[in-house]
């Protein structure tokens, strides 16, 4: 190993490291929001056991739309893919910086996105109204959660975080398979860039692109299930009350994640070994 | 007599590693140029630099010239249409993922040739010198990949004639052809010769002896010797290592 690799390596090493601690602040930050909210909404409203049609309908039509932001981020996904993989070579920094942070983002479950959803719907939307100085209506039908932009964007945004990275690193690996050896098969043919990766490249590639899509498609999809059924179980139950240790073994099982994601790729930039552990 | 291609003090580096430590020679148009040596002794390095794919090779560095028709090969813009000039056909055939007739209309259409009449011809006729048509005439129309490694080869070969090329790079075509497949190849390289210049990279000494013209002797990185075939296999080459290496007494 000659100095310049290690100094690169080092460089590396620090990036994904803040990366990392910002993250986690972020998380907990968000986390202690939701666990603080949602013992409010719990014991202030939602106690009053609520019919089940007290449901707002508006969780709906924004899930349906964010799903549907879900999809477009997915295209968007292979597009960067395609760019970071085919056309920056692996030196470049916002390459590696992206490969790092989507090295974390797709180390979540997308059980922690889903709640991370459902953190932001309670405590934004249903709280915040109340605490803000109009009495607390007794029944859950009074509970109007409010069409709110800056929150549908919040929520779209949670699942954009989820969708994209697992596109992008799927995508990454189905361009990585398709070797250079297999490619000069077309380029000794006279072959353009395009037209390589049109002909060849493609139809070689869509089946694990497609593939990804899917999995990360089926990521939105279960959070917005256990966001339904969350939000279903907290207006039917007579308790409908959150315990602050579930907020905090979640925080843990998120840190822990992202603590692992780290460790594998600070690992691998090392330069020693491949290491995949199952997810 | 214009030499078809002038190779002047080329060296490539692999990293801080020398491939080819600053070669020259020439090829002569319409010759089989036969190019031998043992592993690692920079053959395919030099096919890779005559049409430029070593440039995807990113830690490869390449001083020196290379010069087709007089005109050096850095200096063509349209790199696509100096890949077109040459013909390759790498070691490990690798099928694109599409019909056999499309495999060999790849690099016409590329081209822009588009006429189903002059497509249907040229397919026809590279089969026909890859000797493979006989074998696939009925079944144009599916997936290349499903051939044989043997059929995967010749039509790699075939592709490789697809845009008539000028010069055609064979590297160790025959590794996973048979002995009477091979046979009727090199029959036909020498019938090609009349329209172009062919660098014939090979371990098989008796390939070379029965094939070229002239025979380069390559050894880690250098061009020991260059001469007739007659003189390079017969008993007394310029170089004590290309004899005992055509004797298969090296090393
Ligand atoms: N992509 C690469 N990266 C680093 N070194 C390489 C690369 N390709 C080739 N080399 C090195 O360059 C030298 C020449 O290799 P080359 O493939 O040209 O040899 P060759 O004569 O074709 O050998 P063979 O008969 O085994 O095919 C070897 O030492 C090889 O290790
Ligand atoms: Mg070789």
């Amino acid at each position: 190993m000659n100095s310049m690799t290690t100094r690169a390596e080092r460089k590396q090493k620090i990036v994904l490291q803040s990366i990392t601690f910002v993250i986690l602040g972020v998380a907990f930050i968000l986390m202690w929001n939701v666990l603080i909210k949602t013992r409010v909404v719990s014991m202030q409203a939602v106690s009053a056991a609520p019919l089940p049609n007290a449901m707002p309908t508006n969780l709906f039509s924004d899930l349906y739309l964010v799903l549907l932001m879900s999809f477009l981020a997915i295209l968007f996904g292979i597009a960067c893919a395609f760019y970071l993989q085919e056309w920056l070579p692996e030196t470049n920094w916002v390459r590696r910086l992206i490969e790092g942070l989507v090295a974390i983002l797709t180390g979540i479950p997308s059980l922690l996105f889903g709640i991370l959803a459902i953190g932001i719907f309670f405590s934004y939307a249903g709280t915040l109204k109340m605490i803000g100085g109009s009495p607390v209506p007794q029944n859950a039908e009074a509970i109007p959660v409010q069409h709110d932009t800056t929150l549908f964007y919040a929520e779209a945004l949670t699942f954009i975080l989820m969708v994209m990275p697992v596109t992008i690193k799927t995508t990454q690996g189905a361009l990585h398979s398709i070797a250079t050896p297999i490619r000069e098969a077309a380029y000794v043919l006279g072959a353009s860039k395009w037209q390589v990766l049109k002909r060849q490249v493609m139809p070689l590639a869509f089946t694990r692109i497609l593939a990804g899509g899917c999995r990360a498609m089926s990521r939105a999809f279960a959070a917005a299930a256990l966001l339904i059924g969350i939000y279903t179980w907290h207006y039917t139950t007579e308790s409908g009350k959150m315990p602050g240790r579930f907020m905090l073994f979640l925080s843990g099982a998120l840190f822990l994640s992202v603590l692992s994601s780290t460790l594998i790729e600070t690992h691998r930039s090392s330069g020693r070994n491949t290491v995949n552990l199952p997810r | 007599m214009e030499n078809k291609i002038e190779i002047s003090d080329l060296q490539v580096h692999y990293g801080d590693k020398s491939a080819l430590n600053g070669i020259s020679f020439d090829v002569h148009p319409n010759e089989i140029l036969s190019i031998i040596g043992p592993a690692q002794s920079g053959k395919t390095t030099l096919l890779k630099v005559i049409n430029r794919t070593l440039e995807f090779t990113p830690e490869a560095t390449v001083q020196g010239s290379v010069k087709l028709d007089g005109v050096d090969i850095d200096t063509i813009g349209d790199v696509y249409e100096l890949r077109r000039r040459i013909g390759m056909v790498l070691p490990l055939p690798v099928g694109l993922p599409l019909s056999i007739y499309d495999n060999v209309a790849f690099a016409p259409r590329t081209a822009g040739l588009r006429t189903k009449s002059e497509l249907d011809e040229i397919v026809e006729r590279c089969l026909q010198q890859a000797a493979l048509w006989d074998e696939v005439k009925d079944r144009l129309n599916t997936l290349g990949t499903k051939l044989s490694g043997g059929q995967q080869q010749r039509l790699t070969i075939a592709r490789a004639l697809s845009h008539q090329p000028e010069v055609l790079c064979l590297d160790e075509f025959s590794i996973a052809i048979d002995p009477v497949t091979t046979m009727r190849i090199e029959d036909v390289l020498k019938t090609l010769q009349t329209e172009m210049t062919i660098l014939l990279v090979t371990n098989l000494v008796q390939q070379a002896k029965r094939l070229a013209n002239r025979t380069a002797f390559f050894l880690n990185g250098d061009l020991i010797e260059i001469d007739t075939t007659d003189v390079i296999f017969s008993d007394n080459p310029a170089n004590q290592a290309t004899y005992d290496y055509v004797n298969g007494t090296f090393g």
